[in-house]
């Protein structure tokens, strides 16, 4: 939701940038680098802990297929141009950052489908004793996409850099004073970073990326006019080769990429040109795909998954279709009870509304019965979630026993329930148009409970932000997911009855508090899961959050000279069409002989296999 | 107040006005239409006109709601009338007498097995099927008119109030007032109104009255330009002189002498203006500005209507009643203006 709204706004801004930016201004502006020899050089520091245990992974199953093949050009969109190529400071935090970030490779990551570690820019790496630092070896083959070999500077760098205020990115400051303590550089391949404290899961906080130190040299506060349009140097498999503002853009692939022999990397990334097109409407988007001009289309809601199923391209199998179980943390969306309100501080009212709320009405209605009522606040976390919530069902009976119990127990000449003078009546905000309709089923089926909802859109940001300031009764959304459940921020006191903070239910309970502390503070692994499941039966036994419903799976349909893997997918992936994603993406490849014998049936409008695959590896339930 | 008499020149202005077939026929339509949606509950409701229960008659049409316990039901929320219409099958002395569409605008109707929207079925009486979440469209096109034709009427009536006190008063009295007040309805006039609405909007709730007044604050300077020349031009007439000369006051003057005067300018910009309110509420229910959801609204089907486009009946349901409507406003507007015009030596084309 959140990202939806980012996308309402950049895409109204960015329909002005395009017309005062100059057209077709196609090919890299150069920018020419500050003088390297002002940079100053970091002195080697011998590594003074002993017994380092150095570790790599060479046996977690990698995800590309061996069959794939290189080459090809594959044809996606963009619903928005960026406003810049950074990757930081203002306006760089645009529906396409992925793309850029995702070739801003970090030294190691998670495997997705096993959660260990796995190689990136570091060849090898250990913990130290403390939990409070890691040390890296970098691969000695790592280098920039302009050749120069990625080395120790290039971290210490990383940290000024970050740490710099011309980068106008007040968030990266923080988090990189806060959360990082320091770099240090032991030789030209060896570093440690430690963070301020020992955190459970350290290595997720440690993951960081080089910034290319011979590229910007010293920056000053130019930065971020300067670079808005650069071509930076990367490290990943593409990189930027041609755009026209307002456009397109397109990706090369590296030819002799550093990485792409790494066991990880082994059959992925393997087209050679990636091309965005902006089309600023899904629908005039899935048309394009419809007609071949675009490669794939994320077909995940069920609009468009049953949108023009007897069009040729599908009927004949000329475009393929999968589903696909993906098992990952589910956002947090539901109705979410602020309990500043005076209705709504009273527990009876908050599960006399859970009752009253007909999710599975919504689910059967307008999403076909194929997506899934979410159990909790927090759902998918594995080992994290607590298997035994289940959310509170559809029971106008019990809502009515339940609002009886805070005194609403007439019912006036509307039906609506009535405590002396005052209706039983709520406002449920919500900041994604798209949820407007089932809404109104909520908002029909709740009626029959006596509880009158008021339905209220609001412009995406003007939503959020009167959310963070705690004006809402109800607000319907979801919060992006981290890859272990935090219950600070949204659950503790230190954060209620305060705006701008993510306690958006003004929860203030010294119980909750207190095994909040306990969690946060522990970095056993055991004692959290623990407390992370008993948390989530508090926050459940309050009634403070009201799950709704989530696809528990992604749908692609794609025209049929694309080949994927057998399994086309990790468990965290969100696409079997991910171009970049160092974890799950770029598996796909291109297929010319197919692609001709596709053309061939087109022409002769011969039919082809259209079964639609289900991959239901990582299926939870 | 003004008082209408039917003096002979008023009546050879309706004469004209029924010369001009369209416009005349336009209305006629546009009253009917008015008037059918007025009293929309009677023909297009999930309540049923008249039930007979256990030999006792029951209206639920207007009023409270009856609760299903009255029906021998074991809920006590609204009846779900067609549940209990199945009950009565095979029944001689209970029946419900259900409206010619047995749908409210805003109930989902979900039929076993398939999805929503529903085509055009006359076996279910969706006469133009349903939209994406299975709501009759024949109920929120009626319903969504009766509440964008309100809407238009009263921003009507409100905006030329204000508009016309003030283009007279500037002419009437000239000099600086006439000076500042021209000045502050230029800055005023060059105010994004859309935009200030949708800004407004999102701060709080929309409801149809706080819409009224939205556009009536940001909607009645454009009749004060004409109203003011006018007011000008009668000022220097004989028959204000001679008023003045009398002593009357200048509000007696403005209201009593130079107003009737200048109805037929009203008259002529009013259709028009019922024409802008309409689309302005469309144009903000179609961004998902105007009233809240679940409010039937053309703004709200025609965006369905844009994305599914390949659900036809949505789209062009609306798109034909919208047409249909502004048609007839602009054609009545057109036979008004005709009509009031003193040049009868015109031709009307």
């Amino acid at each position: 939701m959140k990202i939806l709204w980012i996308l309402g706004i950049v895409s109204l801004l960015s329909g002005c940038n395009q017309c005062s930016s100059q057209e077709s201004t196609d090919g890299a502006q150069t920018t020419t680098s500050t003088n390297t020899a002002d940079l100053k050089s970091y002195p080697n520091t011998p590594i003074t802990e002993e017994n380092l245990k150095w570790l790599t992974n060479e046996t977690d199953a990698p995800l590309g297929s061996p069959d794939a093949i290189k080459g090809g050009t594959f044809k996606a969109f963009m619903l928005t141009y960026p406003l810049t190529f950074r990757s930081v400071g203002p306006d760089s935090n645009h529906s396409l950052r992925s793309l850029f970030l995702d070739n801003d490779l970090s030294l190691i990551y998670s495997h997705p489908n096993t959660q260990n570690i796995i190689p990136g820019i570091a060849e090898s790496w250990a913990f130290s004793s403390d939990k409070k630092s890691m040390y890296f070896k970098i691969n000695p083959n790592a280098r920039w996409s302009d050749g120069v070999p990625i080395r120790a500077d290039d971290f210490m760098y990383m940290l000024e850099f970050y740490r710099s205020k011309h980068i106008l990115s007040p968030f990266r400051n923080n988090y990189y004073t806060e959360m990082i303590d320091k770099i240090v550089k032991h030789d030209d391949l060896t570093i440690s970073i430690s963070s301020t404290k020992p955190r459970p899961d350290i290595h997720e906080y440690l993951a960081l990326g080089p910034v290319p130190r011979h590229f910007y040299g010293v920056i000053d506060k130019d930065f971020v006019k300067k670079y808005n349009w650069s071509i930076i140097p990367n490290s990943g498999p593409y990189i930027l080769e041609k755009f026209s503002k307002g456009k397109s853009l397109v990706f090369k692939r590296k030819k002799d990429w550093w990485a792409k022999d790494l066991r990880f990397n082994k059959g992925r990334f393997n087209v050679d040109r990636i091309s965005f097109k902006t089309i600023r409407d899904q629908n005039t988007a899935f048309t394009y795909f419809m007609k071949g001009q675009l490669d794939s289309f994320n077909l995940t809601q069920p609009d468009y998954w049953y949108k023009d199923e007897k069009a040729r391209p599908l009927v004949n199998g000329y475009i393929k279709r999968h589903v696909f179980y993906n098992d990952l943390p589910r956002p947090s969306r539901g109705f979410w009870m602020n309990q500043a309100s005076v209705l709504l501080s009273d527990i009876h009212i908050r599960r006399g509304i859970a009752y009253s709320i007909d999710a599975n009405k919504v689910i059967k209605q307008v999403l076909r019965g194929e997506s899934q009522r979410l159990s909790q606040v927090f759902t998918g976390y594995g080992k994290y979630t607590n298997p035994n919530i289940k959310p509170l069902p559809f029971d106008p009976k019990k809502a009515a026993a339940s609002f009886a119990k805070a005194g609403f127990t007439k019912r006036g000449g509307d039906g609506i329930l009535m405590k002396g003078r005052q209706r039983l009546s709520i406002e449920v905000r919500y900041g994604n148009k798209q949820n407007g309709d089932r809404l109104a089923i909520v908002k029909e089926s709740a009626k029959e409970a006596g509880l009158e909802l008021v339905i209220k859109y609001m412009d995406g940001s003007a939503f959020f932000k009167s959310v963070l300031e705690k004006k809402h009764q109800i607000a319907f959304m979801g919060w992006s997911v981290s890859s272990k459940p935090s219950y600070w921020q949204g659950f503790h006191t230190d954060n209620a009855n305060k705006p701008q903070t993510n306690n958006i239910t003004n929860t203030s309970d010294p119980a909750l508090d207190k095994k909040i502390e306990i969690y946060r503070a522990s970095i056993n692994t055991d004692e959290r899961i623990s407390l992370a499941k008993e948390i989530q039966q508090m926050i459940q036994d309050r009634v403070l959050q009201i799950p709704s419903w989530e696809a528990f799976y992604f749908r692609n349909g794609y025209w049929r000279w694309w080949k994927l893997p057998k399994v086309p997918g990790s468990k965290e992936s969100g696409s079997s069409f991910d171009p970049t994603g160092y974890t799950s993406g770029g598996l796909y490849w291109y297929d010319k002989a197919e692609h001709d014998k596709v053309k061939a049936a087109m022409k002769s409008k011969t039919k082809l296999d259209n079964t639609v695959e289900t991959y239901d590896q990582y299926k939870t339930n | 107040m003004i008082k209408l008499r039917f003096d002979p020149l008023t009546l050879k202005k309706f004469r004209r006005f029924r010369e001009i077939k369209r416009g005349y026929y336009s209305l006629l339509i546009m009253l009917f239409l008015l008037f059918a949606a007025m009293f929309a509950e009677l023909w297009i409701n999930s309540r049923p006109l008249m039930v007979k229960y256990e030999g006792q008659y029951f209206f639920p049409t207007y009023g409270s709601i009856i609760p299903g316990t009255e029906f021998g039901l074991d809920y006590p929320s609204e009846t779900k009338y067609r549940e209990l219409l199945k009950k009565f099958e095979g029944q001689n002395e209970n029946w419900a007498l259900m409206p010619l569409i047995p749908y409210n605008a805003v109930e989902t109707h979900s039929i076993e097995g398939e999805y929503p929207p529903y085509p055009p079925n006359a076996k279910l009486k969706h006469y133009l099927g349903t939209d994406t979440i299975g709501r009759d469209i024949v109920a929120r096109l009626v319903y969504g008119f009766r509440i964008c034709i309100f809407f238009s009427l009263l921003v009507l009536v409100f905006s030329y109030a204000i508009g016309i006190i003030m283009g007279c008063a500037m002419g009437f009295l000239g000099g600086k007032f006439d000076m500042i007040m021209q000045r502050i309805i230029e800055i005023w006039s060059n105010i994004p109104v859309l935009y200030i609405i949708i800004v407004i909007a999102s701060i709080v709730t929309p409801n149809f009255w706080i819409m009224v007044t939205l556009a009536v604050i940001f909607g009645w300077h454009p009749i004060t330009y004409y109203m003011r020349a006018v007011t000008y031009k009668e000022k220097a007439r004989e028959y204000v002189q001679a008023a003045r000369s009398l002593g009357a006051s200048p509000m007696r003057i403005i209201l009593k002498q130079i107003m009737p005067n200048t109805l037929s300018v009203v008259v002529t910009f009013a259709p028009f203006a019922i024409a802008g309110g309409i689309t302005m509420i469309t144009a903000l229910d179609y961004l998902g500005f105007g009233l809240p959801a679940p409010t039937p609204s053309w703004g709200e089907l025609l965006s369905q209507g844009q994305k599914n486009l390949d659900d036809y009946w949505i789209v062009w349901s609306v798109i034909v009643f919208m047409i249909s409507v502004l048609v007839m406003v602009t054609f009545i507007g057109e036979a008004v203006r005709e009509a009031f015009d003193p040049k009868k030596f015109t031709v009307y084309k």
